[in-house]
């Protein structure tokens, strides 16, 4: 390894860790130059992460937040080369972090969703008009094996807080009051055009929107509302059918669907 | 040895960051500037908004790209990822040119996400340069580097930053974005003169000048910060337009924010004074 490798780990180490030593032959003048790139570091994290995690912040109030991404820096450092990355996993501190606050990891992982949603890909939806055109002719075995391709980023997952209340209520500056749920819902994440948006939806999409993305057919996703029923009756099948066409419809009517079949 | 790169012809102009707070601005295609800037690592992304709306006012403006996480002056050498990315930006843009920093932001396992500086030494310098023939193959063009601001010197230091400057760009024939704020902050927190800077580098390979604000030197702390994020001050004014009179030709100047970002005009009554003091200064009367 050359020197100047050797120097610029040293460096980088002594701006991550205050702890550390400076460089071997550093006076006073680099000792106070030092200070300002560890300075410097730690602003650009804290205004990245304040940017990305816009309502979280202003759900956790200053001085929870500032905590969290101190937390957050120091187990994870950046690697990436754009400092968007910083914020990746800052739902898992807030997790750790605020345990009896868990409605503050699910908005955080909302806004890391959105964030990533912004600058994907664009493609046009599939219209639930084209679907039907396409679908006209379809027998079993079609519907059995079609593919459905969603929107580039997507996600879905479980939540227990009413997530777009909280969103609105921190939107319009109110205070909030207690967002649980009854009962689980799947937190859609997506885009409408260009905008990254959310929704929230019945527990069971999480599951099957999470099959369809990884490639299962529409007669998986059938066997994935079946769920542990090994030897469903009739009326179970029918139940789950009709269940995925409703599905389906929801996800053609969000946007979600790009394609079929890819 | 350096790869064959076409030269960069130069371009006369006053321009701006594109920034998201002035999208709508220059979205209605009326905003008195030459060419705006970008940040590179802000579009270095698949889709969504604000790509489609650098390409709308692509389609007015040329565009250059500045990046700040190439980190040219790495040991280890570029991040290939990197390069990728911002290949396809370059040919999706069409960019006047590429810029980035003399300086370094990561090694092989974190980023600082700040613009590190180099020891002046023969080893960076050699590094230095093989990592800019590899961007600039890469890129199939020339590319430009900005001085940087700094706040320490290295006792290994075996040369001024401006004769680094100038056997870097003998090396690898790349260009020079001369950042006239980070030339007074630095002359100021290591006392050498900014005049003497100025004329030690190649003038001849300048092709931008940014102008700045930065945050003073106070009691408790002896360092002037290059912070981009307040007017310019008096002095560099003054070494805008001494840059100019040494200059060979007027090259794209940009005045450049990027915290606390005021409404456009205010940004564009300091461009105009850019202008008023470049033509007193090439065209007195």
């Amino acid at each position: 390894m050359s020197t100047l490798a050797e120097r610029q780990d040293a460096f980088l180490a002594s701006i991550l860790d205050e702890g550390a030593p400076l460089p071997s032959g550093w006076g006073n003048s680099q000792a106070a130059g030092m200070a300002v790139y560890r300075g410097n570091y730690r602003g650009a994290l804290m205004s990245a992460l304040a940017e990305t995690y816009e309502r979280t912040a202003l759900l956790l109030g200053p001085k929870e937040f500032a905590q969290g991404c101190i937390n957050h820096a120091i187990a994870h450092p950046p690697s990436g080369w754009t400092i968007d990355e910083a914020g990746e996993g800052f739902d898992e501190t807030c997790t750790k972090l605020f345990p009896d606050r868990l409605e503050v990891a699910e908005l955080a992982w909302v806004e890391w969703s959105m964030l990533e949603l912004a600058t994907a890909p664009d493609v046009q939806p599939f219209k639930p008009q084209d679907f039907a055109a396409a679908s006209a002719q379809f027998g079993d075995e079609d519907w059995g094996t079609l593919r459905l391709q969603f929107q580039p980023r997507a996600r879905a997952r479980l939540v227990n807080h009413d997530l777009e209340t909280l969103w609105q209520t921190i939107g319009n500056g109110d205070a909030v009051s207690d967002t649980k749920l009854e009962a689980p819902a799947t937190c859609l994440v997506s885009r409408d055009g260009e905008r990254p948006t959310f929704t929230l939806l019945d527990a069971d999409h999480a599951d099957a929107f999470a099959a369809m993305q990884d490639g299962a057919n529409y007669g998986d996703l059938i066997a994935v509302l079946l769920g542990q029923n090994d030897d469903p009756a009739p009326e179970d099948i029918q139940a789950a059918a009709m269940r995925a066409g409703a599905m389906l419809g929801a996800w053609l009517n969000e946007g979600l669907v790009t394609a079929i079949n890819p | 040895m350096s790869p064959q790169t076409n030269p960069i012809a130069p371009f006369s102009g006053f321009g701006l960051g594109l920034r998201r707070t002035h999208y709508e601005d220059f979205l209605r295609g009326d905003v008195p500037v030459d060419f705006v800037e970008v940040i590179s690592e802000n579009y270095m992304i698949e889709g969504g908004r604000q790509m489609r709306i650098l390409e709308e006012v692509r389609e007015r403006l040329p565009v250059i790209i500045h990046g700040v996480s190439m980190s040219i002056g790495s040991a280890r050498g570029l991040d290939q990822d990197y390069l990728a990315k911002l290949k396809i930006l370059e040919q999706r843009i069409e960019p006047l040119w590429v810029s980035d920093h003399l300086c370094w932001t990561r090694n092989s396992a974190h980023n600082s996400h700040d613009l590190l500086p180099l020891p002046l030494t023969q080893e960076a310098l050699q590094a230095v340069c093989d990592n800019i023939d590899h961007a600039q193959n890469v890129l199939g063009r020339a590319m430009v580097f900005e001085n940087p601001s700094s706040y320490l010197t290295f006792p290994e230091d075996e040369m001024s930053e401006w004769e680094f400057l100038t056997e870097m760009t003998k090396a690898t024939a790349c260009y020079l974005l001369l950042d006239v704020n980070n030339i007074y902050v630095s002359s100021k927190n290591h006392g050498f003169s900014a005049e003497d800077y100025l004329a030690g580098l190649p003038l001849d390979r300048v092709r931008q000048i940014h102008l700045a604000g930065h945050d003073p030197a106070t009691p408790e702390r002896d360092i002037i910060i290059d912070t981009h994020d307040r007017a310019i001050v008096e002095p560099v004014w003054e070494l805008y337009a001494k840059a100019l009179e040494m200059l060979p030709h007027l090259p794209a100047v940009m005045i450049e924010r990027d915290d606390h970002i005021p409404p456009l005009p205010e940004l564009l009554t300091e461009l105009d004074r850019a202008r008023a003091i470049s033509e007193s200064v090439l065209e007195p009367a």
